[in-house]
């Protein structure tokens, strides 16, 4: 079984984070999204990964991930350039898988409970192609699967008005080498993709069994600010607690919370987990960090109470302000105006920025 | 669709043929990969049928 990670994408949702990087690169609970993928994928025992990459990020992504030893996985990089749809980004991947199975996994999606049932289930039978599903409130935004009552998919409805089922496809799937010839036959979609869903449709139409497998725990697709806010939640709630930074004596941690070793925590500072706290950060006297929050590598908080927040890294905030429900960039500085004249924010904003005063 | 790939020779990576088509001359995207990949290196019905049928592999 070999895996293949998507990784392209313009990640225009997530503007303007994605202006200057990947989304599969925005960190979640101080770890990239991408390396979520990496770490069910060998959990899995798939060690041999295919990321496919689109334009943006790709040298970034090759940056951090390499050849993969750093997680004890092999990896090939694949270009696809255009982002013409999921079904050719793993027609790509075709050289790549050979004659084996593969897993294909959306490299902005995290799962609480990983792959390994959704291979066990595929592997339990004689299955062309296995999905993972989801139930959703609201199953008229997602794909939707059509299901027999023994599991096997009858039929994938896009967006449906009528959805048969509330099981919505999760962005990962188990493929033999057949879904290769499905692709070749495809035609693009009325918005210009290979989907993979029309290739899926395809094996059924041609009497292929296709398992099933519903995830259990929680599964998020971090395709919004909102998301990785989300999955940051998420992620800090199953979080162990280590803490191997400085806290200074008269300062309050308490609740899960994760120091890195080279973080200080000063006296008169109170920090309440869920919180992940990465390198180099300082977290200065009169500041609170509240639950739900990860703060990045090399940032200094001073004076700020800041719960429910992801500070990607770099960054300065000094300001006797209370910031919540936020997604701060890399090299960010927030500051003070008081005193300063005349009186208002003061403010430099990047293209697609979100303000709430 | 046909779906046309080219493998470096020297580190692996795979690059679609529409990314080869649109720089003609490239260099490996592959990291610190000095190889060079031509879009004239893929097999001729490759690049005829990419070349015929390139308005599918455009969004």
């Amino acid at each position: 079984m070999k895996g293949v990670l998507l990784s392209g994408g313009t990640g225009s949702r997530l503007r303007p984070i994605t202006h200057t990087g990947p989304k599969q690169l925005v960190p979640v609970a101080n770890k990239p999204v991408i390396e979520y993928a990496i770490q069910d994928l060998k959990a899995a025992g798939v060690t041999d990964i295919g990321i496919v990459l689109g334009h943006k990020g790709r040298t970034a992504i090759q940056e951090l991930l390499g050849d993969g030893s750093a997680y004890g996985v092999d990896i090939t990089y694949i270009i696809q350039g255009e982002p013409l749809g999921l079904a050719h980004a793993a027609g790509c991947a075709r050289d790549f898988v050979g004659d084996d199975d593969f897993v294909m996994y959306l490299g902005d999606n995290i799962l609480k409970a990983g792959i390994v049932d959704l291979i066990e289930s595929f592997d339990a039978g004689e299955y062309d192609a296995g999905i993972a599903l989801q139930s959703v409130d609201s199953p008229q935004q997602f794909g939707v699967a059509d299901l027999d009552d023994d599991g096997t998919v009858r039929n994938l409805v896009e967006k449906p008005d009528n959805p048969p089922s509330n099981l919505a496809l999760v962005g990962i799937y188990v493929f033999s080498p057949v879904i290769f010839d499905a692709i070749e036959r495809l035609e693009p979609s009325w918005r210009g993709e290979l989907e993979i869903t029309d290739a899926i449709q395809l094996l059924i139409d041609d009497g292929c069994d296709i398992d099933s497998h519903v995830v259990t725990g929680w599964w998020k697709d971090t395709g919004k600010p909102v998301d990785i806010l989300e999955a940051n939640r998420l992620v800090l709630e199953d979080q162990t607690p280590e803490i191997r930074g400085q806290v200074d004596s008269g300062a309050e941690v308490t609740g899960s919370v994760e120091i890195d070793e080279s973080a200080v925590i000063d006296s008169d500072a109170v920090v309440r987990g869920p919180v992940s706290i990465a390198s180099d950060v300082n977290i200065k006297p009169g500041t609170y960090v509240g639950p739900y929050t990860s703060i990045g590598s090399n940032t200094t908080l001073a004076n700020v109470h800041i719960e429910n927040s992801v500070v990607i890294g770099d960054t300065t905030i000094n300001a006797n302000e209370r910031i919540v429900d936020s997604l701060i960039g890399r090299g960010t500085t927030v500051e003070s105006a008081a005193g300063s004249l005349p009186e208002g924010r003061r403010l430099v904003v990047g293209e697609n920025s979100n303000l709430k005063l | 669709m046909r779906i046309i790939t080219d493998t470096c020779s020297e580190c692996g990576t795979v690059v679609a043929a529409n990314e080869l088509e649109a720089e003609r001359i490239m260099q490996c995207p592959g990291l610190s990969c000095d190889a060079i990949l031509r879009f004239a290196d893929l097999p001729e019905d490759a690049r005829r049928y990419f070349l015929n049928h390139h308005d599918e592999y455009e969004l």
